[in-house]
């Protein structure tokens, strides 16, 4: 027979072995959610150095930016290209129709714009440039919703870049527009390189001619393809899905 | 006088130790291990924002690209949290005035930028550069996991060394082509075979070091 010790003894007991069991629940719960507060930081080691990464505050500047805006004036070094062609997109006053010196198109070029566009201008003109991206369609049901506009809300329906008078604009007045905005469109110079503005110029004449492109403009190898391949007839079906022009149809109507 | 004598019941002393010795350093292991682990004490870190901007509704239900803010997150290190005119391009337009956005508001009228909050951070001692990974197949979602269905985003993954480098050692395993780069819906287990991952160590040049200095300088 064995005998116990005290009850109290046992109590005592018992509850110090319930309470081991609590850690390991709260360590599960601290897992399982998400939490405000970081948690406990145990080895310092130097994790947290006295310099400024990227974007990090700095709390001596009364701004609390410890990157510095440049001077106002003040030019960078290879920022001050004084080839207009190139910065603005005009040659001798009127809107280039050519590349400027030092791009040269290829196809690497057209799918750089390609990606570019995909990133920067589809969310409201869509992928194949009509005007039905997201973020449009987002926005104008928010203007059409049945209590008026939401919180001030005042859009314009994005233009189809298929517009008669959009496919007019020159490809320097397409990186002049992806440059500086229009109307209600920001300019994109702050996001988008300039050489990148270029590439997507590019694009955008590209998918313009995609859309009115005659058989003529088809490299002569596959135009039997072509004629054989079932055509989509709904050009408005629009979607990620619509298969973007190469550059090879493109390139007498950019250069 | 009366001698002290042991209970009977003192006899169960001798297992008692030896099972609450066999037992304590298991105990303090798994604490260890388990409750000091980076997955405890860094995963699920959710800083509250100053704009309760949802990466669900920009990043996932408009599908906006990850690049269209973080415009940098492939020509250098840093992958750049935009300034206020990024947010400005659509909300000149859109909902101007929802209360959501006196903050942004306030920050394109004054000029003093917005205190976003960092989720991710690395030590200061580690140089992690988001060009050399974005250019070469290593997709956002890899280390930052679903963000497009975060309302307000946390840190998925723990960023620790070893984690970092469970990946440097064997990097086919989460490699993706650059075309997907910013799909955080492909998934690199499912769509893509092993092989066509070893392909692309080939095709990207890729050449993980695990040296210290390839992180730490």
């Amino acid at each position: 027979m064995i005998s116990l010790p005290p009850r109290w003894m046992l109590f005592v007991g018992g509850i110090a072995a319930l309470a081991l069991a609590i850690p390991p629940v709260v360590i599960a719960r601290v897992r399982a959610t998400p939490d405000p507060e970081h948690a406990v930081h145990i080895f310092f080691d130097m994790d947290f150095q006295p310099k400024f990464k990227t974007q990090e505050p700095n709390p001596l500047f009364a701004d609390g930016r410890s990157q510095r805006l440049p001077v106002a004036g003040s030019i960078a070094r290879g920022e001050g290209n004084p080839d207009l062609h190139r910065t603005t997109g005009v040659v001798n006053g009127a809107w280039a129709t050519t590349l400027p010196a030092g791009l040269t198109m290829n196809d690497a070029f057209m799918e750089r714009g390609q990606q570019r566009f995909n990133i920067y201008c589809t969310a409201c003109h869509g992928y194949a440039g009509f005007g039905d991206g997201t973020v449009n369609q987002r926005a104008m049901a928010l203007m059409s919703s049945a209590d008026g506009p939401a919180h001030g809300t005042a859009w314009v329906q994005a233009k189809s870049l298929h517009d008669p008078a959009v496919r007019e604009h020159t490809l320097g007045a397409v990186f002049s527009i992806a440059s500086n905005g229009i109307r209600t469109m920001a300019g994109y110079e702050a996001q988008v390189s300039i050489e990148d503005r270029w590439a997507i110029a590019v694009y955008v004449k590209a998918l313009q001619l995609s859309q009115n492109a005659t058989l003529q403009d088809v490299p002569p190898e596959v135009r039997d393809a072509l004629k054989s391949s079932p055509v989509e007839k709904n050009p408005t079906a629009t979607s990620a899905a619509v298969k973007a022009p190469t550059a090879t149809p493109s390139k007498d109507g950019v250069k | 006088m009366s001698r002290f004598l042991f209970p009977r019941w003192a006899n169960l002393l001798l297992p008692t130790v030896i099972l609450a010795g066999a037992t304590i350093p298991l105990y303090a292991f798994f604490f260890v291990a388990y409750g000091l682990s980076p997955k405890t004490l860094e995963v699920g870190f959710q800083p509250e924002q100053p704009v309760p901007y949802s990466h669900a509704l920009h990043a996932g239900e408009l599908g906006i690209d990850c690049r269209y803010c973080h415009t940098n997150v492939d020509k250098a290190a840093y992958a750049t949290v935009p300034p206020t005119q990024t947010c400005l391009n659509c909300h000149t337009n859109i909902r101007p005035t929802s209360p959501k956005l006196v903050k942004v508001q306030e920050s394109a009228a004054t000029g003093l930028p917005i205190q976003w909050q960092r989720v991710h951070k690395l030590p200061d001692f580690a140089y992690f550069d988001h060009s050399a990974h974005v250019n070469r197949g290593v997709g956002c979602v890899s280390c930052h996991g679903r963000v497009d269905k975060m309302e307000v985003v946390y840190q998925t993954k723990p960023l620790s060394m070893g984690w970092c480098l469970e990946c440097h050692r064997e990097p086919e395993i989460n490699l993706r082509p650059v075309s997907e780069i910013t799909n955080l819906a492909w998934d690199s287990a499912t769509e893509s075979s092993f092989e066509e991952r070893q392909a692309l160590i080939a095709k990207y040049h890729i050449n993980p070091n695990d040296n210290c200095s390839t992180c730490h300088r």
